[in-house]
């Protein structure tokens, strides 16, 4: 996968970086980034991830989802473009600042093609939930080095049962849940 | 007479008093650390009424001893010289209106409210006032302006910077009042502290302590009545309130939840940890440090005897090193802490080791020694933090003597794992 993205991203010389994301999950699947760039792609294939997420959501709250959405964000220093390939994956491409955007929008087109093209059909697995709340706490959580500590002493739930979040109960999951609420101040968690 | 008059030091022991009570000085990251750590274990609610219980008590005794050696008899003047001086501390400028029945406090910028809304406010929403410390102020300088018994007035703050407001606002209201336990004063802490005992590296790390000392005494509230120094928010602060919050709180867990008592441990231990990567850390690479000591060198024993000397110039207690062999092992001791004193004297003999704060301080002067290149000046962010600290745990402390259980001193052996 990432010989195709390494391929198509050569062809666009104003493209930073491609990100593909493995959903519902938020994690990396794919990545390239130019030579000298210093992003971490764990980190933004997940909050592209999450970002997506969100705005899927907040679309449906407005009756305005459709599965064509794309989320373009311009920054002072890049423009980013953000589009659902399937319901398994996101591909976030972060182009210059100073990239057309009639171009971007024509690069973007045959780049998501050959990326789209380079996916594997899955079977997207149900992870456990309580996995994937401290998954989420690892990425927002205000102080990640304390966060299991923390989430132990306000849930009630022991070190050692945090260690292997999947295996939590479905009480401990509740409890889990709101204490995450509780540490990032939301009222549920967009997962 | 000028706040900086009422200063006092107990010089062979590194511990500092402001009108004869112990005061030390942290930064806002220990401060938000320490206050959360109480949230998470009591919850939002009961969390706010431990601490500002304690702030409440601290500042009683603190005020009361300031009034009587300021000779402030009315109440206009205690109320004015109660927000000079808490200004003068770094934790902000109050404006108090109050009456014997109550009244109003407000502030734009108090030390917890406006620095977790620094570190924070990008990252988490939060509801809950953070201002716990200043609420207890405002309380007890009401109190004491008014010659009222303890806890004859209660307090809300309603309005908090941290929650995205203007502006923090209190609302002070009449209440029971109960007798104040006696406080924890000069003569007491003099009667829990050892024989000074000389450590490795004495006579540099005593110097340099002095030196820090004298800093710190021209460190004051700026006009927003905060201290911004070291790339930090540092705050003059009464240990009664560090002391009350954590030992009340650790108590209750130990009745009520044992099983969270690792957690909460860790967590206060992670208190000290952060102190000394935060407050220590930038001490290490201002500006102010360099003029007095030089440049970083990054040689571990350098690192380790400045952190000791660092400790001292703070106020909290002496600490000294006991042995050192980099990479390998840490023996850290103190004749006094400011812990020592408020736990024999409220509650008599710990049946286990105590000093929570700095356990976590000695391990992480271990890792700054060991792990951090000093020479080429790294920002000492919360990404560095995480980095240095998260993973595969490189040390291990153990708290092998204690104060508080009636040992001669306190002893902390950090190994390599």
């Amino acid at each position: 996968m990432d010989r195709y993205i390494e391929q198509a991203a050569s062809e666009i010389p104003q493209l930073i970086g491609i990100f593909v994301t493995a959903m519902p999950d938020s994690l990396l699947f794919s990545s390239w980034v130019r030579d000298g760039t210093e992003w971490s792609p764990e980190d933004v294939a997940a909050y592209f991830g999450d970002l997506i997420r969100a705005n899927r959501q907040g679309l449906k709250a407005l009756g305005s989802w459709s599965s064509e959405m794309q989320v373009t964000i311009e920054s002072a220093e890049s423009l980013v473009v953000l589009r659902e390939l399937s319901s398994d994956f996101v591909c976030g491409c972060v182009f210059e600042r100073s990239a057309p955007l009639g171009m971007v929008r024509l690069n973007l087109k045959r780049l998501l093609e050959r990326v789209g093209q380079a996916l594997p059909k899955v079977q997207a697995e149900d992870r456990p939930r309580g996995t994937r709340i401290m998954e989420f706490l690892d990425r927002y959580a205000p102080d990640p080095h304390a966060v299991t500590l923390r989430v132990s002493l306000r849930a009630g739930i022991s070190i050692d049962d945090l260690k292997s979040p999947g295996a939590l109960s479905v009480d401990q999951v509740r409890r889990l849940e709101e204490t995450a609420c509780k540490i990032l101040g939301v009222h549920q968690l967009s997962l | 007479m000028a706040i900086e008059d009422l200063r006092g030091l107990f010089a062979e022991q590194s511990l500092t008093f402001l009108a004869g009570i112990p005061y030390v000085y942290h930064c806002h990251h220990y401060n938000l650390f320490h206050d959360q750590t109480i949230d998470d274990a009591l919850g939002e609610v009961e969390g706010a009424r431990v601490r500002t219980i304690a702030a409440h008590n601290a500042f009683r005794e603190f005020l009361s001893a300031v009034f009587a050696q300021a000779g402030a008899t009315t109440p206009a003047e205690r109320i004015s010289l109660a927000s000079e001086v808490f200004a003068w501390m770094g934790q902000g400028k109050l404006s108090l209106s109050v009456t014997p029945g109550g009244g109003a406090a407000r502030s734009p910028s108090l030390h917890y409210g406006y620095a977790w809304r620094e570190k924070y406010g990008s990252r988490v929403k939060r509801t809950e006032p953070a201002d716990a410390v200043a609420a207890g102020f405002a309380a007890a300088a009401t109190e004491l302006a008014f010659d009222l018994p303890l806890d004859s007035i209660s307090v809300i703050e309603h309005r908090c910077v941290a929650a995205r407001e203007a502006e923090c606002e209190f609302a002070l209201t009449p209440s029971t009042g109960h007798a104040a336990k006696p406080a924890i004063d000069e003569a007491t802490v003099r009667r829990y502290v050892a024989p000074p005992v000389r450590g490795v590296d004495e006579d540099r790390i005593v110097q340099i302590s002095n030196g820090l000392l004298e800093f710190m005494r021209g460190v004051q509230g700026d006009e927003r009545g905060l201290v911004a120094a070291f790339n930090v928010f540092v705050a003059a602060h009464l240990p009664g309130y560090y002391n009350e919050t954590v030992y009340e709180t650790m108590h209750r867990v130990e009745r009520t939840a044992v099983d969270s008592v690792p957690a909460i441990e860790a967590l206060m231990r992670e208190a000290g940890q952060v102190c000394v990567f935060s407050t220590f850390g930038n001490v290490l690479l201002s500006p102010e440090w360099e003029g007095l000591v030089g440049p970083p060198t990054g040689v571990p024993t350098d690192v380790m005897s400045f952190c000791t000397a660092i400790a001292r110039g703070l106020g909290f207690g002496h600490w000294l090193i006991s042995a050192y062999e980099p990479g390998k092992r840490l023996v850290l001791r103190c004749t006094s802490t400011y812990e020592v004193p408020f736990y024999r004297s409220r509650y008599g003999v710990a049946k286990k080791p105590r000093s929570y704060f700095v356990q976590g301080a000695a391990l992480a002067m271990m890792v700054l020694a060991e792990s951090v290149k000093w020479t080429e000046r790294p920002q000492l962010t919360n990404n560095y933090y995480v980095e240095l600290f998260r993973g595969k745990p490189r040390y291990r402390v153990e708290q092998t003597k204690c104060m508080m259980r009636g040992e001669a001193l306190s002893e902390y052996v950090v190994d390599a794992l």
